[in-house]
C-alpha cells in the first residue's frame, strides 16, 4: 500500500516537473534553455514510477514496519526534531536543545528524570562550548541572552 | 611534475605542524565516527563540512579524506566486538570477527583488521600516487562533451553496481538531478521550482539532504527497536597477530588491496561492495570454507583489508577526472566546489599543493590510524560502552547544529527531517541513495557540460557522437546499460553509505 502511494507519487513528480521544465522552456535558436535539463530528468522520474507502479517484481519483499512501540519510538523522534526546528528561532539553541534532549531521553528512552535532565544541560552545554566558543560559530540565542 | 617529485612537494606542503594537526584530528574523528554505531562517515562528513569553511582548503580537505579513511579502520572494532558495524563497510567483518571474539580471540582479530588496513590503504595509496596523474594528464584533452558524457557513465556505473531494482536506482538518479535544478539558473537567473520562497532560491541545502538522508534515517532504523548489548567485555590483549595468523591473513589481505582498489575506481563500487565481494572471494578460494561464519581470521583480513583499499581507488576518479564513485567522495568533490576550486582534469596541474598534499597526507594518516587503532585501541572499546540510548540524542543535536549552520536557517532543519523521514521509508522499502547523492551532486556540473556541448556543437546532440572519447564512454555507458536490463543480477550489498 504505502509502497504503491510512493510510486504513484513518482509518476506525478514526474509529471508535475515535466508539465513545469517545459514551460521554462527546453531549446531556443541560442542554444538550451532552464528547462532541459530538468525535464530530461522529470520523464525518468515518469518512466521510473510507471514501471515500479505497473511491475510487481521490483517491489520490496518482506518489508519490516515497526510494531506500535516502535513507531511510537520514531514518532518521538520526529517529535523532537520538529520541536527544535519550531522553538530554535524564538527560544534560542540552549532552550531549544535541552527541550528536544528531553523529549529524546524521557519520551523516547524513558530515562530517569535527574539523568535525561543532567545529560541534556550537559550535552547542550558541551555542543555550546564547542562550537559557539571554540569554533567561533554563533547558535541562536534566546530572549533571555544565551 | 612526475609522481615522486609530486609526492616530495606534497610531503613538504604537509609537514607542517598545523597541518598534521587537522589529518591527525580527521583520524580521530574519523576512527570515533567509525568504532560508534549509528552515525557514519557521510552524515560525519557533512556535520564537519561548515567547519571546514573557514579553514584553508589544504587543512579542510585533509581532515575531511582522513575522517573518511579513518572510519574504516574504526568499523572493525565495533563489529569485532558488538557485533553490530560501526560503520556499513565494516559489516561483514562481524561475521567471523565477532565468532573471533567470542573465542577469546579478539585481540588477534583487531590486530589483523589494522595491520591489514593498513597494508592495504598504503598498498592503495601508492597506486593512488601513480595511477592519479596518469589518469588526469590523459583526461586535460576533455572537453565538454567527454566530460559530460563521463559523468552519465559515472551515473551508469552507480546504476550497475547497486543492489536491488535498477528502476529503483534510476528513480534515484532522475530526482538527485531534478532536485539539483531546483533554485536559481546560473546561467540566465531564472528561478526553477521554488514555489516563490525565498528560503529554495540557493537550491536544497546539499547538508540538510546529506545528514537527513544519512544521519536522521539511521537514528529512525535503530531507534524503531530496542536493542540489547552484545558487547565482549573482556580485555583485550595479544594484538600482534601469530605466526599462524599471519600466514593465513597473508594472501586475504594482497587479494583484497587489489580488489578494493579496483572496486574503488568504479564509480558504485566503494568500500562497502569491496569488503562483501573479498569475502565471497575468500570464502571461494579456501581449502575449508565451512570455516567462515565460524571465525575464519581470513575473513576479516580480506573485507577489512578491500574497505580500506577501496578508499584509495576512490580518491583516484575524483581527483584527476572530478568524477566521485560514491556518496562520500561527492561530498568530498562538493567541499572543493564549496572551497571554490573547480574539480576535474586540470585539478591536478592547477592544484599541485593540495592534490599532492592530500596524498601525502593519506600515507601519514595510515601511520597515525595504525597507533590510534592498536595501542589506543583500549580507549574506543571503553566508548563502546556508552548506552546507544544516550549516544543518539547527542547525534541528532550535533545534526541540527551541522544543518543549521550552513545557512543560519531554520528551513534547512525541516529539509533535514523531512529527507530523515522520506530515507527512513525509502530504505525500508529497497532504495539505495547512494545514486542519489552522487547525481545531487554531479547534476550542476553535468548540466554546464552539457549546454556547453550544445552551444559549441553545430548539429546539436550529434557532437557526442562526433568525438571519438565521447562516442567510446557512450559506447561503455551503452553495454552497462545492456547488462542492466538484460543480464540476471546478484544482490550485493552496497549499503548506499559509502
Amino acid at each position: 500500500m504505502i509502497e504503491r502511494a510512493l510510486n504513484a507519487t513518482w509518476v506525478l513528480v514526474g509529471a508535475a516537473g515535466a508539465i513545469g521544465a517545459w514551460n521554462m522552456g527546453l531549446v531556443t535558436p541560442s542554444g538550451p534553455e532552464s528547462g532541459l535539463f530538468p525535464f530530461v530528468a522529470s520523464v525518468l522520474v515518469l518512466i521510473g514510477g510507471l514501471v515500479l507502479l505497473l511491475a510487481p517484481k521490483h517491489r520490496a519483499l518482506d518489508v519490516d514496519w515497526p510494531d506500535t512501540v516502535g513507531w511510537m519510538r520514531v514518532g518521538g523522534v520526529v517529535l523532537g526534531l520538529s520541536v527544535i526546528a519550531l522553538a530554535l528561532p524564538r527560544l534560542g539553541f540552549a532552550a531549544a536543545g535541552v527541550l528536544t534532549m528531553m523529549i529524546l531521553l524521557k519520551l523516547v528512552e524513558r530515562t530517569g528524570w535527574l539523568q535525561s535532565i543532567a545529560l541534556s544541560v550537559g550535552s547542550v552545554a558541551a555542543v555550546i562550548g564547542l562550537f559557539d566558543k571554540l569554533l567561533g560559530m554563533p547558535l541562536p540565542r534566546g530572549p533571555w541572552g544565551f | 611534475m612526475d609522481a615522486l617529485t609530486g609526492l616530495l612537494h606534497g610531503f613538504q606542503v604537509v609537514l607542517q605542524p598545523q597541518l598534521l594537526m587537522f589529518c591527525l584530528l580527521g583520524s580521530v574523528i574519523g576512527t570515533l565516527i567509525g568504532v560508534l554505531p549509528g552515525i557514519g562517515p557521510l552524515a560525519a562528513l557533512a556535520l564537519l563540512l561548515p567547519i571546514t569553511f573557514t579553514l584553508p582548503p589544504i587543512a579542510g580537505m585533509l581532515m575531511l579524506s582522513a575522517i573518511f579513511y579513518g572510519a574504516m579502520y574504526g568499523g572493525s572494532t565495533t563489529s569485532i566486538l558488538l557485533n553490530m558495524p560501526g560503520e556499513a563497510a565494516s559489516v561483514v567483518t562481524c561475521r567471523d570477527g565477532y565468532q573471533l571474539a567470542k573465542q577469546g580471540r579478539a585481540g588477534a582479530a583487531l590486530g589483523v583488521a589494522a595491520f591489514g588496513s593498513f597494508i592495504a590503504g598504503t598498498l592503495s595509496v601508492i597506486a593512488l600516487t601513480f595511477f592519479a596523474p596518469v589518469l588526469g594528464k590523459f583526461a586535460i584533452s576533455f572537453g565538454p562533451p567527454e566530460n559530460f558524457t563521463l559523468m552519465v557513465l559515472g551515473l551508469v556505473c552507480t546504476l550497475y553496481m547497486i543492489s536491488g531494482s535498477p528502476i529503483k536506482g534510476l528513480v534515484m538518479v532522475a530526482l538527485g538531478v531534478l532536485m539539483a535544478t531546483v533554485g536559481i539558473d546560473v546561467v540566465n537567473g531564472r528561478e526553477r521550482f521554488t514555489f516563490n520562497t525565498v528560503n529554495l532560491t540557493g537550491g536544497i541545502e546539499i547538508l540538510a539532504l546529506v545528514i537527513g538522508l544519512y544521519g536522521v534515517t539511521e537514528i529512525l532504523s535503530n531507534v524503531e527497536r530496542v536493542v540489547k548489548s552484545t558487547l565482549i567485555t573482556e580485555k583485550v590483549r595479544n594484538l600482534f597477530p601469530t605466526r599462524d595468523d599471519w600466514k593465513k591473513s597473508a594472501m586475504p589481505i594482497a587479494r583484497g588491496s587489489g580488489l578494493g582498489f579496483v572496486l574503488g575506481l568504479v564509480p558504485g563500487g566503494g568500500p562497502i561492495t569491496a569488503a562483501f565481494m573479498s569475502y565471497a572471494l575468500e570464502q571461494r578460494l579456501s581449502k575449508t570454507p565451512e570455516r567462515f561464519g565460524n571465525g575464519a581470521i581470513e575473513g576479516v583480513a580480506g573485507p577489512e583489508s578491500a574497505n580500506n583499499a577501496a578508499v584509495g581507488g576512490g580518491m583516484v576518479p575524483v581527483l584527476s577526472l572530478g568524477i566521485p564513485g560514491t556518496p562520500v567522495t561527492a561530498l568530498l568533490l562538493g567541499a572543493l566546489v564549496i572551497q571554490g576550486i573547480q574539480p576535474g582534469p586540470m585539478f591536478i596541474q592547477q592544484q599541485p599543493d593540495l592534490f599532492w598534499g592530500i596524498v601525502a597526507s593519506m600515507y601519514i594518516g595510515n601511520v597515525f590510524l595504525l597507533i590510534l587503532n592498536l595501542p589506543l585501541v583500549g580507549i574506543w572499546v571503553q566508548l563502546l560502552k556508552v548506552p546507544y540510548r544516550y549516544l543518539f540524542p547527542v547525534v541528532l543535536l550535533l545534526s541540527v547544529v551541522g544543518t543549521y549552520s550552513a545557512n543560519k536557517n531554520v528551513f534547512d532543519l525541516w529539509v533535514m527531517l523531512g529527507f530523515g523521514v522520506f530515507g527512513w521509508m525509502l530504505r525500508k522499502l529497497q532504495y539505495d541513495f547512494a545514486p542519489l547523492i552522487i547525481a545531487f551532486i554531479l547534476a550542476p556540473l553535468m548540466e554546464q557540460s552539457l549546454r556547453q556541448s550544445l552551444v559549441m556543437s553545430r548539429d546539436g546532440a550529434w557532437i557526442f557522437t562526433q568525438r571519438p572519447i565521447a562516442v567510446v564512454i557512450c559506447a561503455i555507458s551503452a553495454v552497462l546499460i545492456g547488462l542492466i536490463v538484460f543480464k540476471p543480477r546478484k544482490n550485493v550489498p552496497t549499503g548506499g553509505d559509502l
